[in-house]
């Protein structure tokens, strides 16, 4: 009984953001939406495919940047044309967009393989471990990249030039995103996405019901590199430019930590960890006391900290138990002794 | 009893040749013969440590033997993957639970049902048939006396409540051979009567595998008696036989009594 008005108030913040995000370029300065927002809907995406992998696979990737760079490296060198490092194809910016996502999640279904077998900390470590591989792969591959990176990638003329229609930019990525979102929702209720579930939950009973959890666990590595990809895309057009910084050890950590802050159980948090980051990194950086804007680093070290000290969920976590707090207020009077759904005697054994 | 089941199959449906399993320098089960008839009602017993929970996850593929031979229904599965033995129609149940605390008990049983059939990749939602899955899962529930508790998340259950859902994501699969370890572990009283009904009350055909150190359910349900020792099968016999033989009541009743109370 308590959930539903919970859900309704969940649902009814949803439903504003959603709607100030369509009316945001007419309401916000255009630096806000050519680069705040627009930035945190792109990082969004690659923190919601690290979310997805560990609340419904129980998968903490670290690799998701990396895969994100692949496609954003591939579309670089498909379709630059003349003076920047890379292979300067200079094909149709649509060939880029398939064969960015296509080949990064290529890759990580090679990860995912690769990775099947751990879980945990090991995981973690061998997601690492291709992060920190890619990463040295285009600084010492100069054919496809090297450390100065590729510059100019545009965008299709459909959308770009960027600079010229931040707004359209904006709008691909807001429509990207809410795609990708409600794909994600959907997927965990298919037979794949509850099989996913129990993979999390117990590996071995999986398999002894007839799973085959690996091949399950490197099936949803591969999608969520498809996930990250579809962000990776949209990066280079935004950025117009990726070196190898931009899938450094930093950058897998700047999502990791926009994860941990929204929260690494619900989907939605990535969006709101990642506008969080954004904006903590932009004005800090305009701050000029105390030296703070040469020391981001530390801000967000110490935001990250008192999220995790003070949530384990992050801010959505903050938030939902504010919604049950809120919830279990509403009804004390006539059914406040009843919060546990279950009969509480348990027998140990 | 056991010898006008045997007759329907001459084949048994399980038969274990010097099955052994280590961990390490540790015998956790060695040198096991073993054969279930078909429809047999075989309990093992021994004390806490003997091996009876080791000798199911190698007969269910958890664990790989890593001596011996074990064939199901005439097929010679020493080396089949867990899931494969699944589909072959062997089910099992744990003696500390192993259910999916994240998902609701419908899910769960969902997923039981949904092991052994095709389109576990399957990443769109296909009304009709999954509306099928779930209605096979309903009834399970309802087998299991949990009706009522479809959407309540598993993490949510009691204990008791958990161990019948343990038996009921062992019947999910429609398996041939079920194994039940301590099915009764943590249960009531009256829990225990109800499991023990629902243990009689088993399709015929279902050949059941029980370990249990509550004597009560175990001897009542069972046909036959499997003895385990030090890893080692110590005496095979009907519950009478095992009831009056000297060496289970030195090793194992006595003991047996006192830890259960
Ligand atoms: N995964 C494992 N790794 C190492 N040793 C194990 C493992 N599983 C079981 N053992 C050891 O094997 C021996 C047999 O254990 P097992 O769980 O099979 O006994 P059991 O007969 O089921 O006992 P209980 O009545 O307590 O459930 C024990 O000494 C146990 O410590
Ligand atoms: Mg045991």
């Amino acid at each position: 009984m308590r959930r539903l008005p919970a859900l309704t108030v969940d649902r009814g913040i949803g439903g504003l953001v959603l709607v100030f995000a369509v009316v945001a370029p007419f309401l916000v300065p255009q630096f806000w939406t050519a680069n705040l927002l627009t930035q945190t809907l792109i990082l969004g995406i690659v923190a919601a495919s690290l979310i997805f992998l560990s609340a419904y696979g129980g998968m903490v990737s670290l690799a998701q940047v990396s895969i994100y760079g692949i496609a954003g490296f591939v579309v670089g060198n498909l379709t630059t044309n003349g003076n920047t490092k890379g292979l300067n194809l200079g094909w149709n910016p649509w060939w880029g967009v398939v064969l960015g996502i296509v080949i990064a999640t290529i890759v990580a279904i090679l990860f995912g393989a690769l990775s099947s077998r751990s879980t945990g900390i090991y995981f973690l470590m061998i997601t690492l471990t291709f992060a920190v591989i890619a990463n040295y792969f285009f600084g010492q591959v100069t054919d496809l990249s090297g450390f100065g990176g590729i510059s100019g990638i545009p965008a299709p003329k459909q959308i770009g030039p960027v600079d010229a229609h931040p707004w359209r930019l904006y709008y691909v990525c807001f429509g990207v995103a809410l795609v990708l979102y409600a794909l994600m929702r959907y997927v965990v209720r298919t037979p794949f996405g509850i099989s996913l579930q129990g993979v999390r939950d117990d590996p071995v009973r999986m398999s002894s019901l007839g799973y085959n959890v690996r091949l399950h666990r490197t099936i949803a590595f591969a999608f969520g590199g498809f996930v990250a990809a579809c962000g990776g895309v949209l990066f280079v057009w935004w950025n117009q430019h990726i070196d190898p910084a931009s899938i450094q050890l930093s950058a897998v950590i700047d999502v990791l930590v926009i994860a941990v802050i929204g929260g690494l159980f619900r989907l939605e948090a990535a969006w709101l960890g990642a506008f969080v980051f954004v904006v903590l990194n932009n004005y800090v950086q305009r701050l000029g006391f105390w030296s703070l804007s040469t020391r981001f680093g530390t801000v967000i070290g110490l935001v990250f900290l008192a999220i995790v000290i003070l949530s384990p969920g992050g801010l959505m976590g903050i938030w939902e138990r504010l919604l049950s707090l809120a919830g279990r207020r509403r009804s004390q009077t006539p059914t406040a002794q009843a919060p546990l759904e279950s009969g509480t005697v348990e027998p140990s054994v | 009893m056991s010898e006008a089941v045997v007759t329907e199959h001459a084949e048994p449906i399980l038969r274990l040749r010097g099955v052994g399993r280590r961990f390490g320098g540790l015998h956790a089960v060695r040198d096991v013969d073993l054969d279930v008839a078909h429809g047999e009602r075989r309990a093992i017993l021994g004390p806490n440590g003997a091996g009876k929970t080791t000798l199911f996850n190698v007969i269910s593929g958890d664990f790989p033997a890593t001596s011996g031979s074990i064939h199901f229904l005439g097929q010679d599965v020493t080396g089949v993957a867990a899931r494969h033995r699944a589909k072959l129609g062997m089910g099992r149940t744990y003696q500390k639970t192993r259910l999916f605390h994240g998902l609701s008990v419908e899910d769960n049983l969902y997923l039981a049902v949904l092991g052994v059939k095709q389109g576990h990749l399957r990443p769109v939602v296909v009304p009709k048939q999954d509306e099928e899955l779930r209605g096979r899962a309903r009834e399970l529930i309802a087998s299991v006396h949990l009706g009522g508790r479809e959407s309540t998340l598993v993490g949510n259950l009691s204990h008791g409540e958990q161990r019948q859902l343990e038996i009921g994501m062992a019947r999910a699969s429609d398996p041939k051979l079920m194994m039940l370890d301590e099915p009764a572990s943590g249960l009531s009283r009256g829990e225990r009567v109800a499991l023990t009904d629902l243990l009689l009350g088993l399709d015929p055909s279902i050949t059941l595998i029980l370990i249990e150190h509550d004597m009560d359910v175990a001897l009542r349900v069972a046909q036959r008696v499997t003895m385990m020792h030090d890893g080692r099968v110590i005496v095979e016999g009907t519950p009478d036989e095992i009831r009056a033989n000297q060496t289970v009541h030195d090793l194992y009743l006595g003991r047996g009594h006192q830890a259960d109370g």
